[in-house]
């Protein structure tokens, strides 16, 4: 186990971990928007900043990925945190103004209307949906575009690939602006993600005759668990 | 001497702007403030900004650096990504004449608060001088009309660059394709590699990354392996059974012979052919890759990987002329008066060195002759004991080579002790994992005959003098201490030179080390269509090097066979002009976590003695993606401001 202090109190954590975990455990609670406990963290939205402090050293950082270290001293309500996360929301806010998670967040934070404008863009580029498409669904289908020398992209950007996409929704479950949105009309699913419409079409349900499933998805289940294709003829409801 | 109006340059504030007399110099101004006809007027880096012409407009220059960090930029994190954006837009708004009395106080805001809290280093450190410039110069944001009067609109030169990518000869952009990586792009970090690097499977295990030793991770904890991250997208390549995309632009162009199929000689003919040329490369070997191919044991370099990589830099139309020896079956006049406009001379430094010491008769077999001979096929007799002389690679990859091929006793004798050994620290702790011994501090004196074959080696101990050119303490013979060892076979490594018969009685100036002379940025010698680079040039060096020297090239005689001169480019100008700053100090860096260094796996000992299987393997694709998130991505951006065309 490793020992830190955060806001004062004495926290025993387990090596390996986060600042973020740890303090989860402690009950101290650090607001997030790009962390989620079964994803790699990313470290990108900035909303989890906190101060630390060891050897003599003092700086912020964020707490989904910050790994703790014995000894570290952890502030999670200093000023400079909060001027911090005022900051990364604020920014956000100005690019997304219309999420309700972000006007939450800014809310909660005391973040009124951004002082400056952004063009509006659906995503935030927080990577939930790529981490999610890599680590959870083990498909890839989603990857992140950076901007950089001789990369020829004017924007970064998250990139679906139909190619790829087995479309499962995962992506759209975890978006926290709703920039990934689903719906299933007749036999056909869409998904509308920032870089364009991908379209499935759905398996009916040989019993009920509902259509309950993309079949990509089931032709997917099927082949990386080697299973029995008449399994998914039918729907879960109407399985015995 | 040009007097500095004002710097903030590492943090240190001289601000001559009201004086009119005593002023304060700036110590330690990495880079001249002129070059090659240019001025500087001002320069921002993530190190300072220092202006020499108070007459600059000093926002509007760093509206024009900002608009450069912005394309770095990666977003990866909201506040770098979308702070500088912000920053950016309101600076363009101030310049328009629209500003508003909140925008210095917001500008300060979002600077510190970017500075404090960014993903990695970038953004950070590079908004530095920018907050300089809002301190110190505050009146030019305020007052625009008066600011825009001052002068003639300056000419702003960029360089990007990363201690890492200074640190590499061929100033790979290794920031960029580990991003790629982490981001599972491979496709397009190896595109990217390939932009400066042809061989890039070769380079991801053969080089001896220069990069790794100047990597700003080191002050944390250890440097990033970048060397085995650049080999996971080329081995990708390989098992996703890809094929590159190469774009050559309308082939057609002038006819140029490639002397040498060795690296530098493949980097040049790959950009030629790219840029259109019709390229022929000559060979006296049979096979392409130069040293790569005959010298480098097939245990750190599978030919498979080195062959895949010629093939694709042969199908954009190169033609290869193997077993031909320029100077011999054809001369330089002769390619000359083919057509050939221009000539790359890239012929390595292959002629083996005396090792002075008296010999007779057989058992005595040069380096590089004995690897080749190994490499190209060749049976070569093993042999119980044997002898290696030298502390080079060369002399490592004989010992490592011998005990694969089942020589029982592998010595390496060296004149100095190990702190002065010039092989690379891993490759020496692999050969005496695999049983290899080395002898420090001893020399050969002459070599012991019976019946003309050799039989021992008398050798003489050694301490260590003062140090020499190189800076290597020189060894120094210790009288009486001469001693013997009985061996069957002694291999001397110490060392090749070029070979220059080719170019012998023609006007191309050669140094007395017997190297050929160029304009090092341009790689012409002083026969105006003779361009050389690599070994022959710089005598024994590395990969990287030669890739180097075949991609300068390639921009010289493009530029020569185009007007007629082979002047660099604005950009190779710039690169010359600022290679003296020093990349690795930064000012105020936040805390950065230490994170473990992910190695490749190496081959088990047991199994290395089998054959001549590579050893070391692959980094995993989930290994990748944790090595390539240790990079702080420390891309530098440095504006110059020079005086404008008019
Ligand atoms: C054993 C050994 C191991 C090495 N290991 C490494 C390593 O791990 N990493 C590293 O970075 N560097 C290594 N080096 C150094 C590296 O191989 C060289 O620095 C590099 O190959 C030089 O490239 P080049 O193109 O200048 O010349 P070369 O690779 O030497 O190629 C020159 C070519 O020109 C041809 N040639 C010569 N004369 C003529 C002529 N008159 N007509 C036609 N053809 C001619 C030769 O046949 C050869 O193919 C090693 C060197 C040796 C000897
Ligand atoms: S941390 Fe990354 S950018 Fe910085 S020197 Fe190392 S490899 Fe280069
Ligand atoms: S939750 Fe930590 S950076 Fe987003």
């Amino acid at each position: 186990m490793i020992k830190l202090t955060i806001d004062g109190k004495k926290v025993a954590a387990e090596e390996g971990g986060t600042i973020l975990d740890a303090a989860n455990q402690a009950g101290i609670r650090i607001p997030t928007l790009c962390s989620h406990e079964s994803l790699r963290p990313a470290g990108a939205c900035r909303v989890c900043t906190v101060e630390i402090a060891t050897n003599g050293a003092k700086s912020l950082t964020t707490a989904c990925d910050y790994p703790v270290e014995a000894g570290l001293k952890v502030s999670t309500t200093s000023e400079k945190v909060m001027e911090a996360r005022r900051l990364a929301v604020e920014l956000l806010l100005a690019q997304r103004p219309h999420s309700s998670k972000l006007q939450e967040l800014a809310r909660k934070l005391g973040v009124k209307q951004p002082r400056f404008v952004l063009a509006e863009q659906e995503c935030i580029l927080c990577q939930l949906c790529v981490r999610t498409c890599q680590e959870i669904v083990d498909v890839e289908a989603i990857t992140f575009v950076a901007q950089g020398k001789d990369r020829g992209v004017a924007e970064p950007t998250v990139v679906h690939s139909l190619d790829k996409c087995i479309g499962c929704d995962a992506c759209a479950y975890v978006c926290p602006t709703e920039s990934i949105t689903v719906t299933d009309i007749g036999d056909t699913r869409t998904i509308n993600t920032p870089s364009g419409k991908l379209e499935f079409k759905l398996k009916q349900c040989q019993v009920c005759g509902k259509y309950w499933a993309p079949e990509k998805q089931l032709d997917y289940i099927i082949e990386k668990w080697h299973l029995e294709p008449e399994l998914f003829a039918t729907c879960p409801d109407c399985r015995d | 001497m040009n007097r500095v109006v004002f710097s903030s340059w590492g943090g240190n504030i001289v601000d001559n702007r009201r004086k009119t007399a005593g002023y304060t110099p700036v110590e330690n101004l990495e880079f001249p403030l002129e070059h090659n006809g240019h001025r500087v007027r001002a320069f921002m880096s993530w190190w300072g900004l220092v202006v020499v012409d108070e007459k600059i407009n000093v926002a509007d220059m760093t509206h024009a650096y900002l608009k450069e960090v912005q394309k770095l930029s990666c977003g990866e994190c909201s506040v770098g990504y979308l702070g500088i954006r912000v920053m950016l837009d309101t600076l363009t708004r101030i310049l328009g004449g629209k500003g508003t009395e909140n925008d210095i106080a917001l500008l300060r805001w979002l600077g510190n608060g970017i500075k404090a809290n960014t993903k990695c280093d970038f953004c950070a450190l590079a908004l530095t001088p920018v907050l300089d410039s809002l301190k110190y110069y505050e009146g030019k944001y305020t007052k625009i009309k008066a600011a825009q009067k001052s002068l003639a609109k300056p000419a702003y030169l960029t360089r990007i660059t990363a201690p890492c990518m200074e640190a590499c000869p061929a100033h790979q952009d290794a920031p960029g394709y580990i991003e790629l990586i982490n981001n599972r792009r491979y496709e397009e970090a190896l595109a990217l590699i390939r932009q400066t690097n042809c061989l890039p499977g070769t380079m991801g295990r053969a080089c001896f990354a220069f990069c790794e030793e100047n990597c700003t991770r080191q002050d944390i904890d250890k440097p990033v392996s970048i060397r085995a991250l650049k080999r996971v997208p080329a081995d990708y390549e390989v098992t996703a059974a890809l094929e590159p995309e190469a774009k050559v632009k309308k082939a057609g162009g002038d006819k140029v012979a490639v002397i040498g199929a060795g690296p530098a000689g493949l980097a040049a003919s790959y950009n030629l052919a790219l840029k259109g040329y019709r390229v022929t490369i000559y060979d006296e070997q049979p096979s392409v890759g130069g040293m790569a191919w005959v010298g480098i044991p097939a245990f750190r370099l599978p030919r498979n990987v080195l062959g895949r990589e010629v093939d694709i830099i042969k199908k954009l139309g190169i033609d290869v002329r193997l077993n031909t020896r320029v100077g011999k079956d054809i001369t330089l006049e002769q390619l000359l008066k083919q057509g050939f406009k221009a000539v790359f001379i890239a012929t390595g430094a292959h002629a083996g060195r005396e090792l002075g010491i008296e010999v007779e008769g057989g058992g005595v077999v040069d380096g590089v002759e004995f690897l080749r001979d190994v490499n190209m096929g060749q049976k070569v007799a093993v042999k119980k004991r044997v002898i290696i002389v030298g502390g080079g690679n060369v002399a490592v990859d004989c010992a490592r080579t011998c005990l694969r091929l089942g020589f029982k006793e592998v010595i390496i004798l060296y004149r100095r002790s190990r702190a002065e050994m010039p092989a690379r620290e891993e490759e020496i702790e692999a050969a005496e994992a695999e049983g290899a011994k080395i002898h420090y501090l001893a020399a050969p004196v002459k070599a012991l005959t019976e019946g003309g074959k050799v039989t021992g080696v008398e050798c003489i101990r050694m301490k260590l003098g003062e140090p020499d050119d190189s800076g290597r303490r020189s060894p120094i013979p210790i009288e009486g201490s001469e001693f013997t060892v009985g061996t069957d076979m002694i291999i001397p490594a110490i060392g090749e030179k070029p070979d220059l018969s080719l170019i012998e009685g023609k006007s191309i100036d050669t140094t007395k080390w017997g190297t050929i002379v160029v304009d090092a940025p341009t790689g012409q010698t002083s026969l105006p269509a003779v361009f050389a680079g690599g070994d022959c040039v710089s005598g024994p060096a590395t990969l990287v090097e030669a890739i180097a020297a075949g991609n300068k090239a390639a921009r010289g005689i493009d530029r020569y066979l185009k007007s007629g001169r082979a002047t660099p480019p604005e950009e190779q100008v710039v690169e010359d002009w600022l290679h003296d700053v020093a990349l690795n100090h930064q000012r105020d860096g936040n805390i950065v976590a230490k994170k473990e260094r992910q190695s490749p796996e190496q081959l088990p000992i047991v199994k290395r003695k089998l054959g001549f299987d590579e050893v070391e393997q692959c980094l995993t694709l989930e290994m990748a993606a944790k090595e390539a998130e240790r990079c702080l991505r420390c891309y530098r951006v440095m504006l110059l401001a020079v005086d404008g065309k008019k």
